[in-house]
């Protein structure tokens, strides 16, 4: 795996059994990094086995869940986000959550790696479907807003973080102004549901789209922020 | 049947993209309704974009909800409610329109994926009740009986976003100009048999990898010829590939029907009634599903192609066909 005679390639698998994931990887192919990646699309065990991240795409949820399991690639999947880098988008947002409201009749699975409860399908039908200006500090160029694509997306509803669990830093909010005004959970505070983008440990979730603009640098920062780090000092 | 006026519908980034299958180019904001606080609603890029999370997915024809949770249950990325299955249109006779909205709204009710329903082509009052009743996407389809021989609906206008059927790439530019967001190849609904679908897909890809060689002199010439608005045309030979989704459909019936137009180079498919009209539709939809995901594992196409049952009865594409030929609709 040696390339320049010293780094090995780093390996992000973008997850390809339904959905926008060639997006993905054409956004990753654009970044400009000092470590080499390379990009695979998963759809078997054995394609996970050899990445060292992996981006969950947007989707259909049950659609994803479904195939990862008849691809026998649902159990391998549960087991890969306990230790490696996840970045999950929209469909992949809800996948790497807790717990779902809105879910399928009968429920659906989830990969269950970070501490937050999302409902499905926030804003209603696709008519419901927006752009909006995100500033988000923590992105390069921060002073430049970024497009956020939500495409029937999910809601934040609640963080719900144990003691032992690594914290949750929120990257990106959304305006309140441009929450759904019907969300059927009174329990919950509504702070999280401007939560647009958030990262706890290892793992990061947007409930929009950066895979479908030009601007890659929710990209940047995920390889930068979750995946990098990693491999300070690995050769 | 003239040239459509050139509106400058969808604007893409410079890169290099890969035929089928592969990435399809952002597009910049075209905004057609504001939301409170600064959002924009209606966007050609929400339009397209749910085009792109439907990829590499299958889209069933259901006609009540108890079909829909099957198709939900089996893996389908979206369904496509409808009264009767292009089969049973085709059997039956008659004009066939929208479904009614109660229908739809039951089927809306059962699901959590994406729903589309069909309207009549230039129908845009059928149209207009589809958006306001909240479905995901809209099939100006000819399945149904064409509402306008001349125009189709200028589909700009709507926040909803719509797919449309195309035999060639002349059509499939027509059809973006007006507004689709999404395009399928035509095929020949109803028939359980997948040639029709074969020859469009392959025509529109035989054409884009013509044009993707052409200068921009023989560029324009190419454009009249095939009808298409030039800066489409420019932008889907620089491109490789149309400019937004491109699903097949029409004739699908089995696994291996659904990996042959996926390795053809489209996104995803739909299908009608290959599911419902086969012995085992909780079965086949699964194996569909699977099939479109691993389209090029041969491997797994042969497993998830044992023991499915009866397929639908399918029927020849000639002079007699029952129902007549629905892909000769749209203009």
């Amino acid at each position: 795996m040696a390339r320049d005679g010293h780094e090995r390639v780093i390996i992000i698998g973008i997850l390809a059994l339904q959905g926008a994931f060639a997006e993905h990887q054409t956004a990753l192919q654009r970044l400009s990094l000092n470590r080499t990646i390379d990009t695979i699309f998963v759809r078997t065990a054995e394609d996970l086995d050899r990445c060292d991240a992996l981006i969950i795409p947007g989707g259909e949820s049950t659609t994803i869940a479904l195939l990862a399991r008849l691809s026998g690639v649902l159990e391998p999947l549960k087991l890969f986000v306990k230790t490696k880098p996840v970045w999950g988008t929209c469909a992949g947002a809800i996948l790497l959550s807790q717990a779902v409201e809105g879910a399928k009749k009968g429920g659906q699975e989830l990969l269950g790696a970070m501490s937050i409860t999302i409902a499905r399908n926030g804003w209603g039908s696709q008519v419901e479907s927006f752009e909006a200006d995100l500033q988000v500090p923590g992105l390069r160029d921060p002073v430049v807003p970024f497009t956020g694509i939500f495409i029937r997306a999910p809601v934040i509803l609640a963080l719900t973080p144990t003691p032992s669990d690594h914290s949750i830093i929120v990257v990106a909010h959304l305006s309140p102004d441009l929450l759904p005004s019907a969300l059927s959970s009174p329990d919950h505070s509504a702070e999280p549901r401007t939560y647009v983008a958030v990262r706890q440990g290892l793992h990061f979730l947007t409930t929009f789209h950066p895979e479908l603009t030009n601007d890659d640098r929710f990209h940047d920062y995920f390889v930068r922020e979750c995946v990098l780090p990693l491999f300070v000092g690995v050769s | 049947m003239t040239t459509p006026a050139v509106t400058p519908s969808v604007q893409t980034p410079p890169l290099p993209q890969g035929a089928g299958g592969g990435a399809v180019p952002s597009t910049a904001p075209a905004r057609s309704g504001q939301r409170d606080g600064g959002g924009s609603l209606g966007t050609f890029g929400v339009k397209s974009g749910l085009a792109q999370m439907l990829k590499g997915g299958v889209i069933m024809d259901v006609v009540n909800a108890e079909q829909a949770r099957i198709a939900e249950e089996a893996g389908a990325c979206a369904v496509m409610a409808l009264e009767r299955v292009p089969a049973d249109i085709r059997a039956e006779g008659g004009v066939a329109r929208m479904s009614d909205p109660q229908m739809i709204k039951e089927i809306v009710d059962a699901v959590t994926i994406p729903v589309m329903a069909k309207v009549r082509i230039g129908h845009f009052v059928e149209a207009q009740i589809l958006q306001v009743i909240g479905v995901d996407y809209i099939d100006e389809s000819e399945v149904l009986t064409p509402a306008d021989d001349e125009h189709h609906i200028n589909k700009h206008g709507f926040k909803v976003p719509f797919v449309c059927g195309a035999r060639d790439l002349g059509e499939a530019l027509r059809r973006i100009s007006e507004g689709a967001a999404m395009i399928r190849t035509k095929g020949e609904a109803g028939t359980g048999n997948v040639v029709e679908a074969v020859r469009h897909q392959r025509a529109v890809m035989s054409q884009i990898r013509r044009a993707s060689v052409m200068n921009e002199e023989e560029l324009y010439v190419f454009a009249k010829e095939i009808q298409a608005p030039f800066h489409l045309l420019k932008e889907t030979a620089r491109l490789k590939r149309l400019p937004v989704v491109n699903f097949a459909a029409g004739g699908l019936a089995t696994p291996a029907d659904a990996a042959l137009m996926m390795q053809l180079g489209c996104d995803g498919v739909f299908v009608g009634s290959g599911i419902f009209h086969s012995g085992d539709p909780a079965k086949r939809a699964r194996a569909i599903v699977q099939a479109v995901t691993h389209y090029n594992n041969p491997k797994i196409l042969a497993e998830v192609s044992e023991n499915l049952g009866a397929a639908m009865v399918g029927l020849t594409i000639d002079a007699d066909l029952k129902g007549g030929h629905l892909a000769k609709r749209g203009w």
